[in-house]
């Protein structure tokens, strides 16, 4: 059996039109002015590769390119196939790659991330996260942050009160305040990835007693004490990395987006769980829970008035619709407690 | 001149086809945590170097995927070095940032070397014999230059880039020539910026017409600064659609015509109006498809690209004869891909 093919010797662009065989373990391969008897052993037969022409490399950089893939294939009888080869060009395994690749990211995005991101966030030292706490007032201050309008008195009652809590096993040390003003964010309170938490002076003003402050407090130290914010930090910047990466050639704007989409879910979840570490914490001082739902509604009544007009303000508007989802459930499960 | 002879490029790729490549190598790469990813590397740039012909000869390409996976995970333990440690400390985040930066001309170079080395086209090897100090020049100083002007010298920069790269790059034995100067550059951006202001007079224009007609309700003396803020957003949403894809084709298309190969010239064709369309339908379809459609766009996008390109050749182009071989690491050419740094060759 014979084929056609073109050779070139790796010293010339000059193209040979030749013919090969096989004879017993060798190749023959004959042209007008050329002819190569080499062991079939001694040669590279790269896998086919789609509809690309069959390749055969010489050890000395000669190339013969054949276009008959069919003729190939039974001549050489499966040299260079390989099991990867096989599958690319199969339908059906490219809808079980496909139908692997969905499952094993969703596993990986559900599951593996958070674990690893629990994993590195419990071995981040301490001095680190606080640092990062000074950077982000460093960085806000001034800008979407104002110095805090409350009477000195009103904030150290609030720092006592939470000073006097009765922490759960496990915690030793209250959360470490900060009061400021923004007329951006309204009402709003955020534990920092450091553990500070940060109170807005709108929203000591909207709560009509200091159990529900206290509430509020005791719901950002379930974030500070699963560490949340950091967590969800890490999550976040692999997340962008992947996209990043993925999207590659189009642009970074277009990487972020679904990234935000995507990140929302952990932080309901986060939520939840902050939820239930106030509640306990509540209960063990002897306030109601039902303190922090009745803070809860206000809050979304708040910024259910205000989220129109700030959302052509600034961006920060977004994160509060993106980042407590699902206020109306929350606030029913914590009257059930 | 007339004795040159048409030769076009052609890509005979298919979406369904690679998609199918594609995804088994995803799969794999996922499964062996990353590690498959250098060898679906080199299978997807052998996948669009063999289904691109000229002269009725595919191009090949030779990387060795245990180089580029030892360059994958150098590039990788940086950026995410460089990620994670920013959000803690800007300081360290910076320093790091800054190393990168002093690296990334030598890193090009490797990665240009890397890649032309490992090309081959009628059994030659193309290769890039640029030096370090020259890298260094065109790759930071004259950057770094035009960033101080604002962007003034950022033509020359360019041209200069691309001079760096052509002329250094080699064929067989035989060295690229690059002929554009600086001023077909500038013209580019004038005329990108040009176009930025007729859209913005236009804009201007018809919101004042359509203003003082009382068609859309402006108070009188507000009409100016309506006017004013309607033409800038548009003025910017434009550029910001219309410019990357312009300058791109004429970029591309400049580059090629002023490209010699010993005597054989290059001419392309490319329309900033097709790129565009191209463009965005591949960006809107893969965010749909949740990017699915990703493989399906980079095909259509490297046939765009590809048969736009013409050789003309003078005489026989079977007299290109090999030179001499360099190795070089892949770990250049890693990085500059992960930290999204191209050049356009």
């Amino acid at each position: 059996m014979w084929l056609t093919a073109v050779y070139y010797d790796g010293r010339q662009a000059r193209p040979h039109p030749v013919t090969l065989c096989v004879e017993g373990d060798k190749l023959l391969l004959q042209g007008r002015d050329i002819v190569r008897r080499e062991e079939l052993n001694g040669l590279k037969i790269p896998p086919p590769l789609g509809s690309t022409p069959r390749l055969i490399l010489f050890a000395d950089g000669g190339r013969c390119e054949v276009a008959d893939r069919q003729g190939f294939a039974e001549m050489l009888q499966d040299a260079g196939n390989s099991a990867v080869a096989g599958m690319e060009n199969s339908w059906w395994y490219a809808l079980a790659a496909l139908l692997l690749t969905l499952s094993l990211l969703a596993v990986v995005y559900l599951f593996g991330l958070p674990y690893a991101a629990r994993v590195v966030a419990d071995r981040v030292p301490v001095y680190l996260l606080e640092r990062m706490d000074n950077q982000f007032f460093a960085s806000l201050d001034q800008t979407l942050l104002m110095p805090s309008k409350l009477a000195e008195e009103r904030r150290h009652t609030l720092q006592d009160g939470l000073r006097r809590l009765v922490l759960p096993p496990g915690e030793d040390r209250p959360a470490h305040i900060e009061f400021r003003g923004s007329p951006t964010l309204g009402a709003n309170a955020f534990a920092l990835p450091g553990g500070s938490v940060l109170v807005l002076d709108d929203l000591v003003n909207l709560a009509s007693n200091d159990q529900e402050i206290l509430a509020v407090l005791a719901h950002e130290m379930g974030h500070v004490h699963e560490k949340h914010a950091l967590r969800q930090m890490l999550q976040a910047s692999v997340v962008g990395l992947a996209m990043a990466w993925y999207i590659g050639d189009v642009s970074s704007l277009l990487a972020v987006a679904p990234t935000v989409l995507l990140e929302t879910r952990y932080s309901r979840d986060f939520e939840r769980r902050a939820d239930a570490f106030a509640a306990e914490l509540l209960r063990g001082n002897g306030i109601p829970v039902s303190r922090l739902a009745d803070i809860l509604e206000k809050l979304e009544a708040a910024h259910q008035t205000a989220a129109p007009k700030q959302l052509a303000e600034s961006v920060e508007a977004l994160d509060y619709l993106s980042s407590h989802p699902n206020t109306e459930e929350r606030i029913k499960r914590l009257r059930g407690l | 001149m007339t004795e040159y002879q048409a030769r076009q490029l052609q890509f005979s790729g298919s979406g369904g086809e690679y998609f199918r490549i594609w995804i088994v190598n995803v799969c794999l790469s996922i499964v062996t945590l990353g590690v498959y990813s250098a060898w679906a590397k080199v299978k997807r740039n052998q996948y669009f170097y063999r289904h691109t012909t000229l002269a009725g000869a595919s191009f090949d390409y030779h990387g060795d995927p245990k180089a580029i996976l030892k360059g994958r995970v150098v590039a990788f333990l940086l950026f995410a070095c460089y990620t994670l440690v920013g959000k803690f400390d800007q300081v360290a985040g910076s320093a790091i940032l800054l190393v990168i930066i002093v690296a990334m001309p030598w890193l090009l170079m490797r990665s240009l070397r890397f890649r032309l080395h490992n090309t081959s086209y009628r059994g030659l090897r193309f290769a890039f014999h640029g030096s370090t100090g020259a890298a260094y020049f065109n790759f930071l100083l004259l950057p770094v230059l035009s960033a101080l002007t604002l962007g003034l010298l950022w033509p020359l920069a360019q041209q200069r880039m691309a001079r760096y790269t052509r002329e250094n790059s080699t064929y067989g034995s035989e060295f690229f020539k690059f002929f554009a100067g600086s001023g077909a550059y500038y013209r580019i951006y004038f005329m990108t910026i040009f176009i930025g202001v007729l859209v913005f007079a236009g804009l201007m224009a018809s919101v004042m017409l359509l203003g003082s007609k009382e068609l859309i309700p402006v108070e009188a003396d507000q009409l100016v600064a309506m006017s004013v803020l309607v033409a800038s957003i548009g003025t910017y949403l434009a550029l910001f659609l219309l410019a990357y894809p312009y300058v791109a084709a004429r970029l591309q298309n400049l580059i090629w015509n002023n490209t010699q190969l010993g005597p054989h010239g290059f001419q392309a064709q490319l329309r900033a109006r097709e790129m565009l369309g191209i463009m965005f339908g591949n960006v809107l379809l893969t965010l749909l498809t949740l990017g699915l459609y990703k493989p399906f766009a980079d095909i259509r996008l490297a046939r765009y690209r590809i048969e736009h390109v013409t050789l003309l050749t003078r005489g026989s182009i079977d007299d290109f004869v090999a030179g001499l071989q360099t190795n070089s690491s892949a770990a250049g050419d890693e990085m500059a891909e992960m930290f999204d740094f191209d050049i356009a060759l």
